[in-house]
Order: C-alpha cells, then sequence, then structure tokens
C-alpha cells in the first residue's frame, strides 16, 4: 500500500502541535509543589486543620455555644462548657469551653462548623499533615486547636 | 346567649365555648398564635402585644389574648397587616435585648427566639447603645438578667397566683422597668424555679443548669420524681452521662407545668461523692471493698443458712423502690425465705382507709379531682410544704373554679390564706374540729377529705363515717411521704397483707413481725433493709443480727450492716411507682452509676445463688404480672408507657384491719427536706429556707 503525502503532512503536523505544548510547558514556571521538601502553597480558603482564634484582648472567642456541634455532620466535636468568673475569665462571654474537642478520625473538613459559628471563633487553618498510626492521636484537644496568645507570637517575631 | 358559637379563623369555621378567649380557641383549632405574657391558667395581662389579629369589622387589631369569641367572628391571624405588626413588635422588644443567644442558657428553646426567626426582621435598625444592668443572682438556683427581660410578668403571676408566694415584683417605669424579689436584692420564697421555666426569654436562668450545656445537646428523660409522694414527672436533662437539669416545660404529666424544688434541682444526689459504688463486708469489725460475686455469695449463704435452721428473719422494704421492686421482694420473702416478717416505715394510714371504704369504687380521689371538685377539706397536713403539687392544684381550684377549702391543722398553713374556714386543733384532735364544720361540710355539693398522719387507725374509720353522714359525694385521700409509700403498702410490703391487702391468712401463714418488733427482737438472725434507714430512729435489739443493707449512701443503718448493697436509684431504673393519689405512673431510666445495680436484679442474683425457683426478673414482666394478680392494678400498660397517670384502686376483700396507729409517722418532711435521701441533695441545703419547718405560714 502506497504512502499518501497527505496523511505524512498530517501525522508532521499533530507532532508539531504536541511538541508545541511540550515546549511551552517547558518554558512556563512550574506549577509542581516540591512538597516534602519545600512547604506547599495553599488557597487562601483551603480547609485544613481547625484553628480556635482570640480577640484582640487575647481572650478566646469560643463561648461554647454548640453550634459548630450541632452543625457537624460527622459529630466528631466534643465540648464541655463552664462559666467564666472573675478570677479565671478565658472567653469574651460569660460562657467558655472547657474541653473542646475535635476528632479527625471522623471530622470531614466540610466546613459547616466555621459557618455555623457565631463569634467566628472556629477557623479552617492551612495544617493537613494530620497522618498517625495511632487514632487517639487524632483526637485534638482545645490546647493543640487554639492560636497561641498573640502577646506571645509577638515577642517571638 | 348560646352556650357554644361558632367563628372563623382563617377561613376554618370553628365551634367553641361561648366567652372561651380566641387565642387558646385558635390553638386547640391547631392555629398557633404567638404570645409571650399570655399563660394558659394565670390571669390576662395584655403587655407584649405579640396575638395581635385582624378581625372583621374592627378598627384596629386587636389582642387575641384577651377576645373572648363571639358568634360569627371572622379572624385573620396571618394577613399582612398581622405580621407586619408581629414585627414592629419584635423589633421594639428587641431595642433592649441583647443578642446573646450564642451565650444564653434559654438559647435553642426560647420563645423570643423562635418568634424571631418566624416573623422578625433579617436586621435591626436599631443603633443607640443597649442599656446594660449586670446579672443578679437572686438564690442559689435563681439568677436575673434585666436586658433579657420582656416584661410579660409571668413569673410574677405564677408567684403570686399560681404558688400564692407572691415574692416578685417589678419596679421602675419605663425602659428601665425590672423584675425583683420583693426582699430587694435575694428570694425568700419556695425555690421551686418555676419562674425560670416559665420565663419565655433567658432573663431567669437556673443556677444549677448554667452554662452547663445546650437544649439539643441533652438526652431529655421524662421520669417521676423521687422525692414526695405526690408523683410529679419531671424530664430529667442528661449530657455525658450526667443528669443536669430538670423540668416539666412540656406540661405533660399529672402536675402539667408545676414541680417543686425537689423535682426540679434534687437530682443531684446522682451524682454525689458518698454515693455506694462497691459492695462493702465486714471483716474484723471493718467495712472493707468487695466484689459484688464475692458480696452476693456471703448473703445467699447467710440467708439459706438461717433459712435451713428456721430461724428468724426481719425485712423492711422501702417507700422509694419500684412497684415491680416490691412486688418481688414480697414474692422472695414470702415464698423464698419462708417468712411474713416484712414491713416499711409507714408514713400514712392507708391500710385502715383501705379497709374502711371495703372496696368502695371511687371513693379514692385522684389528682385531677384536686383540681375538679367543689370542696375540699385538709385534715393535719401542711399541705404546701408536704404536697407542694396536691397544694398547687388546690389552689389553682380555687382559682379557677372557686373551690370552697376548708382547712384543720395544728399550725398554720399557707391554705389558711383562702380557706373558707381555718380550724386549729392539736395533732391527735383533729376529728373533733372536723366534726364542728360538719353544718358547712354538708352543705357542699361534694368534698375531697386529705388527711395526714395523725389520723391513724381507728380514726380513719371515723373520719370515713363522718364523710358517709355527710350524705354528699366525698372522696378520700390519705397523704403519704416519698415516691413509693402506696405503693409498698399495695404490693404487700406489710407483716399481715399480700400485695392487693388482702390478709395473709388466707394463705394459711400467721402475720410477720412489724418493723418495731423486729428491731426489738433479742433473737433476730438476719436483718434485711432494702433502701430504708430504720436505725436512724430506733437502735437494734440483736447484737448478733446479721444486716444486709441495700442503699444509696453509707447510712446509720448501713454503718450497722455486715453487708452492703450499691443500688440504683429511682433516676437509674424503669418500673412503676404510685402516687399517695393511687395513680401509677412509669419511671424512665435517665443514667447507670457503674458498679451499682438496681434492687430488682440484687434480689434476681440472690434467688439464683439461693437456688430459689424464681427470677431472674425484668420489669416488665413483673409488671404484667402485678397487672394479673395485684387488685386495682390491671390497668393499660399503652398507656402507661407513653407516660400516662392511671387511678389505681384496690378492692379486694379487706374488710377489717388490726389497727397499728403506733406504726404510722409522717416522716414530716418540709419543701426543703426529704428523708435520708434529702442529706445527699446539696441543692436543698444550699437555699436560705433551708430546711424548714411545717405549719410556719
Amino acid at each position: 500500500m502506497a504512502v499518501k503525502t497527505g496523511d505524512v503532512l498530517d501525522s508532521v503536523a499533530a507532532i508539531a502541535k504536541g511538541l508545541s505544548v511540550t515546549l511551552r510547558e517547558l518554558l512556563s514556571p512550574t506549577v509542581t509543589e516540591d512538597y516534602p521538601d519545600a512547604p506547599p502553597k495553599f488557597q487562601e480558603r483551603y480547609r485544613g486543620l481547625h484553628v480556635l482564634r482570640r480577640d484582640e484582648q487575647g481572650m478566646e472567642k469560643c463561648v461554647a455555644c454548640f453550634l459548630c456541634a450541632a452543625a457537624c455532620p460527622s459529630h466528631c466535636i466534643y465540648i464541655e462548657a463552664a462559666e467564666n468568673t472573675a478570677e479565671n475569665r478565658i472567653s469574651g462571654g460569660e460562657r467558655y469551653a472547657k474541653v473542646y474537642n475535635i476528632d479527625y478520625n471522623r471530622c470531614i473538613f466540610c466546613g459547616y462548623c466555621v459557618e455555623a459559628c457565631p463569634t467566628d471563633a472556629i477557623t479552617h487553618g492551612h495544617g493537613f499533615e494530620l497522618a498517625s498510626y495511632n487514632t487517639a492521636a487524632l483526637v485534638y484537644r482545645k490546647e493543640q486547636l487554639l492560636e497561641p496568645p498573640k502577646a506571645l507570637t509577638q515577642a517571638a517575631d | 346567649m348560646a352556650d357554644r358559637v361558632k367563628l372563623q379563623i382563617d377561613g376554618k369555621t370553628v365551634e367553641a365555648p361561648a366567652g372561651a378567649l380566641l387565642i387558646n380557641v385558635a390553638r386547640q383549632a391547631g392555629i398557633d398564635i404567638p404570645a409571650f405574657c399570655y399563660y394558659d391558667g394565670l390571669a390576662l395581662q395584655a403587655a407584649c402585644r405579640m396575638c395581635l389579629v385582624e378581625v372583621e369589622k374592627a378598627p384596629k387589631l386587636l389582642a387575641a389574648c384577651t377576645l373572648p369569641v363571639t358568634d360569627g367572628m371572622v379572624v385573620r391571624t396571618e394577613t399582612a397587616q398581622v405580621r407586619e405588626a408581629r414585627k414592629a413588635m419584635l423589633e421594639f422588644l428587641l431595642t433592649n435585648h441583647p443578642l446573646d443567644c450564642p451565650v444564653c442558657d434559654k438559647g435553642g428553646e426560647c420563645e423570643l427566639q423562635d418568634a424571631v426567626f418566624r416573623y422578625g426582621a433579617g436586621e435591626s435598625r436599631f443603633t443607640e447603645e443597649k442599656l446594660h444592668v449586670p446579672e443578679a443572682q437572686w438564690s442559689p438556683v435563681v439568677y436575673y438578667d434585666a436586658p433579657r427581660c420582656i416584661l410579660c410578668y409571668r413569673c410574677v403571676r405564677i408567684c403570686d397566683e399560681g404558688l400564692g408566694v407572691r415574692a416578685l415584683g417589678v419596679v421602675n417605669r419605663g425602659a428601665t422597668t425590672e423584675i425583683a424579689p420583693n426582699r430587694g436584692d435575694h428570694l425568700e420564697c419556695d425555690e421551686c424555679g418555676m419562674c425560670i421555666d416559665i420565663c419565655p426569654v433567658g432573663a431567669l436562668t437556673s443556677g444549677i443548669y448554667r452554662y452547663k450545656t445546650r437544649p439539643w445537646e441533652m438526652k431529655h428523660v421524662g421520669t417521676i420524681c423521687t422525692h414526695c409522694g405526690d408523683g410529679c414527672k419531671t424530664t430529667l436533662g442528661v449530657y455525658g452521662g450526667q443528669i443536669i437539669r430538670g423540668n416539666n416545660r412540656d406540661r405533660s404529666g399529672i402536675n402539667d407545668e408545676f414541680l417543686c424544688i425537689k423535682g426540679r434541682y434534687a437530682f443531684d444526689f446522682v451524682h454525689h461523692p458518698d454515693r455506694l459504688r462497691t459492695p462493702l463486708v465486714r471483716r474484723n469489725g471493718q467495712l472493707v471493698e468487695t466484689s459484688w460475686a464475692e458480696a452476693l455469695d456471703l448473703v445467699a449463704r447467710k440467708f439459706s443458712e438461717v433459712k435451713a435452721r428456721g430461724r428468724k428473719f426481719g425485712v423492711i422494704g422501702s417507700n422509694r423502690t419500684t412497684n415491680e421492686e416490691n412486688y418481688v421482694l414480697q414474692t422472695f420473702v414470702r415464698q423464698g425465705l419462708g417468712t411474713n416478717n416484712l414491713d416499711h416505715h409507714r408514713t400514712g394510714d392507708v391500710v385502715s382507709l383501705v379497709a374502711a371504704l371495703a372496696g368502695r369504687q371511687g371513693a379514692l380521689a385522684a389528682s385531677a379531682d384536686l383540681y375538679q371538685r367543689k370542696a375540699a377539706l385538709i385534715v393535719a397536713a401542711d399541705l404546701a410544704q408536704q404536697h407542694p403539687l396536691l397544694a398547687f392544684l388546690l389552689r389553682a381550684n380555687w382559682r379557677h373554679h372557686q373551690a370552697r377549702v376548708y382547712v384543720v391543722t395544728p399550725g398554720p398553713v399557707r391554705e389558711d390564706s383562702y380557706a373558707v374556714r381555718s380550724v386549729r386543733a392539736p395533732s391527735g384532735e383533729e376529728l373533733a374540729a372536723v366534726e364542728s364544720l360538719r353544718d358547712a361540710l354538708a352543705a357542699e355539693p361534694e368534698l375531697v377529705i386529705l388527711f395526714g398522719d395523725s389520723v391513724k387507725g381507728e380514726r380513719v374509720r371515723r373520719l370515713v363515717e363522718f364523710g358517709d353522714s355527710l350524705g354528699i359525694s366525698v372522696q378520700y385521700v390519705c397523704l403519704l411521704d416519698y415516691s413509693n409509700s402506696r405503693g409498698a403498702a399495695d404490693m404487700g410490703v406489710l407483716p399481715d397483707l399480700l400485695p392487693g391487702y388482702a390478709p395473709v391468712e388466707a394463705s394459711g401463714a400467721p402475720p410477720g413481725l412489724t418493723l418495731p418488733e423486729m428491731l426489738d427482737a433479742p433473737d433476730l438472725d438476719v436483718l434485711w433493709v432494702i433502701g430504708a434507714n430504720p436505725l436512724a430512729r430506733r437502735a437494734l435489739t440483736s447484737k448478733e443480727a446479721f444486716v444486709v443493707v441495700q442503699d444509696l449512701f453509707l447510712t446509720e443503718t448501713a454503718a450497722r450492716a455486715d453487708v452492703i448493697l450499691p443500688a440504683a436509684s429511682a433516676y437509674e431504673k424503669t418500673g412503676t411507682v404510685t402516687n399517695t393519689c393511687g395513680e401509677v405512673q412509669r419511671l424512665r431510666k435517665a443514667v447507670e452509676i457503674p458498679g451499682t445495680k438496681s434492687d430488682l436484679e440484687i434480689f434476681g442474683l440472690l434467688a439464683r445463688r439461693m437456688g430459689l425457683p424464681f427470677g431472674p426478673w425484668r420489669p416488665e414482666e413483673v409488671w404484667e404480672e402485678i397487672r394479673a394478680n395485684v387488685s386495682g392494678y390491671n390497668v393499660p400498660s399503652a398507656l402507661l408507657a407513653a407516660g400516662g397517670a392511671f387511678p389505681t384502686f384496690p378492692a379486694s376483700g379487706l374488710h377489717s384491719v388490726r389497727p397499728k396507729p403506733e406504726l404510722i409517722r409522717s416522716a414530716g418532711d418540709t419543701l426543703f427536706t426529704s428523708g435520708t435521701l434529702g442529706r445527699y441533695c446539696k441543692t436543698l441545703s444550699s437555699v436560705r429556707e433551708a430546711p424548714g419547718t411545717l405549719y410556719r405560714s
């Protein structure tokens, strides 16, 4: 069977088109991340490990209203509430979360808790390195979720 | 004027009695009209203006809560004008109401929150600073947050009208108006917490439940209060295996919205640190912890040995255990141990009453009768202190139906304030005073007689004879303390009577020893005490007796025991209890305390170890047995399971009785005491009114 000139030209055009993509990508900046050798980049709204926020006075924003726990579809948030006293003031409101646990065995990072929070106390941070050989280690306590007091971070800067 | 009228609400034709309030008629027809100040059964206030509706031919919106229905009335409750009015009213209420719902204990079950969600504006136009007043603590159980208050006056009215306590009032004017205790900065009242429950917003909150959790997080368990004999339904809020709240917000049960301090707050004994959680046995004079198996083996061995030698048992049952447990206990003692030496602390002479009535149907009043009958006579009881629900119902009867109440007591009581006649008579001599009321009582169309512990033995028969001689319909209530005193008597925890008040002679055996006779018997070999504390008042004569105690705490009796088995309380088991009016109701298990077992389970384990031909028992099966065997208890199980109360009336052949007035003694509990159990309720002793005294109103 004789080779048709037209077919040859078509093949060359196809190869050239394909290679042009390769050449263009070769010259454009890379998008591949070097994780774990370099820190990964995140979109601003990436939903990672939760962070419990503090207000301007360094008080915890969480008032233990339980709305995050109510909104949570996987029931992974456990809260015990307690009353602020004059000697022991933890949050801005009358009540604070004495215990605030998130079970990352169950959390699906849907963000409903963040949406439900009336005081903007719970937010998604960018932490994602949660893997563990021990499921018990995946229940994060308030101390692990809370952002450090501003005064301390500023002193460190 | 026609008795019944026809009107139209939202296009629906409704028939109602003339003079009924529109808001009630609409609600019964399934049309909800929001209202804050209106509360069924209390005086009208018309303060909140939330219930405004459109009525045809009326020039402006009318308040449904004060509007009697008339024939041909055409009402619209959901027009644009009505919705606009509601929205405006809510905006007005929110001018000072803080938006701290996430913190507020009422959040999630707040009537204001619900109304704003339904009718309110999405945004507030109010930019001025809200008034701020610091929160006040009026008592260990009541907190008041003035800015949250919407001035509906429900609390003031329930305290004045419902309870007759008058602890709350209103101070200041206009925007600075506040509710305040009449004592200035603190409450001196019944500490019942009715004001908290009835508050539509979070202005009045409970000191016990304060900031513990949110309403939707709890498991709500409707059960029966274990304290006095009235049998109020209390809904326990359970969170994390702990009872943290009690109320009756759904207005179910015989008590409707009512609960006293005991039903609402005195559940804390359940989690008391002194609660026994391990069996204890006496070794070398000391009580030491042991396993269930070892303790039960020891008891079973001792029981079998004493039984084999034909020696003397003494068994004392409880006023707080369930009907099922009492029924099984008497089976165990009579058939398993072969003795009739079985008794309990009798707090009123219900045995004599049953004998005097001789099976006459309808002669025992149910709690609803206290609200419905035209007249009542209280003999020898401080009703408001000892039987708060019955006092509440009687007072409601006087408020709503102008019931005529007569009082014969040794000292002043709260009922004096509205009684037609109050007579003072020393304890034991009340019947002469009752006789002096004969003409007035005979003129009443019907009568309920409530009598306390000093009317006992022969006097009960004389009181019933007096009632018969009046020639009117008379019903009786024998007032008993504790949640299941009536059940203990009905189930035959008595030396001379089988379940349903059948004499033991019918079974061929002689009657057994009574409670004091057991304690005084020098040759008693075994004393088995289930949920009672007899040694608090009387010493045990027999030094050699082997004492087995099933209880929650190390009481005086338990301290003398050779074996203590830690028992579950009424809030930790299922079963039924019978209140002082004879209404049987179902307990539901709220929590479990590790290490304890219910008395029913303990009986089953002992029966197996002793090789007895019965047990183990399940409460549901025992209940069916009670229905089949105990006179008066054949009530519909389905109704009971649904949380209903059903009156029982034992009508078996008991027509004569050996009166034992010396055995009858009320616990004399006030609103703030509850027998031995009351000592372990910290809330009861924390209020300033505790412990209180009877006949000091």
